[in-house]
């Protein structure tokens, strides 16, 4: 979750520092830091307004808070009703077995998993993990070509599990650039826990 | 502490009003006042004006006619070009000039920011001193100028306030409540505040108190600047307005769903704002008509006196 570190400022200070750090990227969660209530108050007004959900919280001398909401996809249909789907969205987990998709040529393979991976952010707020085992942990590495994508569906609060059995099977646990490195454990309970489980 | 006092004090450091005042003879009395501050807009010759018609307010607020003035100046005189503080004493002496108040003397330090405001001394009739006390239960109470500058100023800072809003929200700081003042001065009024940093409620507290009365707020009555309310729903409220806030929780209550922007403007610190002015019921509404009249068009009826439960402010 991106953390925007609002201490020792004077309104309106923190909530131009919040708003500077939502037009840089989009972001489907944040945690604010900041060192007073009034401040804290104001914070949470403005992402009320961005159209977050926001949730207070006392941390040692800081206040925190806490705003969610779901993606850029789903803000710009805010204006209407929103569809059932988007008020309650299904938990779909996609579990990426290989770095390649189906068989065949393994060139044309490459091509349409790195497609793949780049579209995948039009599944919207339903796409609630995404799992990489096997040889598909070679895309979470430095030179993957979709390693800035799957960082900025980490950065707009996507969960990536990486399979750590698999990064050392490769040897490349240093070279992991994106995602959690996880275990068989976390794995299944993601499978038990999701609405839906698309293999590649 | 115990402050030193004569027969002749009227109004001293013992009640915390907007000035003191201490008779002369029977046909006579002098307020007196004194206020400064750092810049609140970036024109130095806005801000000397504004200054000066914050400092000059205290004396229309106890019933009186501000007569003279001395200058309060702390100028960075290694970092800031002289025709800066040239500028801020030409806003203060045009806003003098404006309530016909003579400027006869000053001083001046030099010091890291830039400070500036005016000790006022004015003239009342002994039996004509406005307090914050005298509420009487039927009372209406009356504000000259609409809320929410603290907010838009925040929002100025912030860079999000239009050209035009900025140069309005100047203009309302640096208007004078003289015409207020005249224009209650024709009607029987029983106490009178100016509004500034502690807010509407804050102050409206402070008559509260002591007085074994209760109030009732028409929050929907109450003028507010429109784009203040915008900025208030984007968390663009000066911490002050959330000091005000608590400081007076214990005293007030507010009604079940009120737009929580509306309730920000009566807490939103102002500077140079409005009089609040209680008066019978039966005359608010001629005077916020003649106030109408003279030009003061925000000018509204924004609550009344009831008796008990004591001391406390009903919005609703």
């Amino acid at each position: 979750m991106k953390e925007i570190d609002a201490r020792g400022l004077a309104c309106p200070a923190p909530v131009l520092q919040t708003k500077a750090a939502l037009q840089e990227e989009e972001l489907s969660s944040l945690r604010v830091v900041l060192d007073n209530a009034a401040s804290q108050e104001n914070v949470q007004r403005f992402l009320d307004s961005q159209g977050y959900e926001t949730l207070l919280q006392a941390e040692g001398a800081d206040f925190w808070v806490i705003g969610t909401r779901g993606n850029a996809r789903q803000r710009q249909e805010a204006g209407g009703p929103a569809p059932e789907a988007a008020l309650q969205p299904g938990k779909i987990m996609v579990m990426c077995a290989t770095d390649r998709m189906g068989f065949g040529d393994d060139e044309l393979g490459k091509k349409l998993m790195i497609n793949f991976l780049r579209t995948l952010k039009e599944m919207g707020p339903e796409l609630w993990r995404l799992v990489f085992v096997n040889n598909g942990v070679k895309l979470t590495i430095d030179g993957s070509e979709v390693l800035e994508d799957l960082q900025a569906f980490e950065k707009e609060g996507l969960t990536i599990l990486v399979c750590g059995t698999c990064l050392d099977h490769f040897d490349l646990l240093v070279r992991k650039q994106v995602g959690v490195t996880t275990n068989m454990l976390d794995i299944v309970t993601a499978m038990q826990l999701a609405d839906k489980v698309i293999s590649i | 502490m115990v402050f030193p006092t004569d027969g002749n004090v009227l109004v001293g450091l013992d009640r915390a009003d907007d000035a003191g005042v201490y008779k002369v003879s029977d046909e006579l009395a002098l307020i007196q006042t004194v206020d400064f501050f750092t810049p609140i807009v970036d024109d130095p010759y806005w801000f000397g004006q504004i200054a000066a018609a914050n400092a000059l307010s205290d004396v229309y607020a106890m019933g009186g006619i501000p007569k003279t003035a001395m200058n309060l100046v702390a100028f960075p005189v290694k970092d800031m070009d002289l025709s800066v503080l040239r500028a801020v004493i030409q806003g203060g002496i045009d806003k003098l000039a404006e309530a016909e108040t003579v400027l006869i003397g000053g001083h001046s330090i030099e010091d890291k920011e830039l400070k500036y405001g005016l000790s006022v001394t004015g003239f009342v009739h002994p039996a004509r001193v406005l307090t914050k006390q005298n509420l009487q239960p039927g009372d209406g109470l009356v504000l000259t100028k609409p809320l929410g500058t603290g907010i838009v100023n925040t929002a100025i800072k912030a860079g999000m306030a239009s050209a035009d809003l900025t140069e309005s929200v100047t203009r309302l700081m640096a208007a004078l409540n003289r015409i207020a003042a005249e224009t209650m001065a024709r009607f029987d009024v029983h106490a009178c505040t100016d509004v500034t940093g502690f807010g509407l409620l804050g102050h409206l507290a402070e008559m509260v108190s002591g007085s074994g009365r209760s109030v009732r707020v028409f929050a929907e009555r109450i003028p507010v600047i429109e784009d203040a309310l915008t900025f208030a729903a984007m968390g663009l409220i000066p911490a002050g307005a959330y000091k005000n806030r608590e400081f007076r929780a214990g005293m007030i209550e507010v009604g079940d769903g009120m737009a929580r922007e509306r309730q920000d403007m009566l807490f939103d610190p102002q500077t140079s704002g409005g009089l609040l002015i209680c008066m019978p019921g039966a005359q608010a509404e001629d005077l916020v008509a003649a106030l109408k009249d003279a030009g003061l068009g925000d000018a509204a009826k924004v609550g009344e006196i009831v008796d008990g439960p004591a001391e406390k402010i009903r919005v609703a």
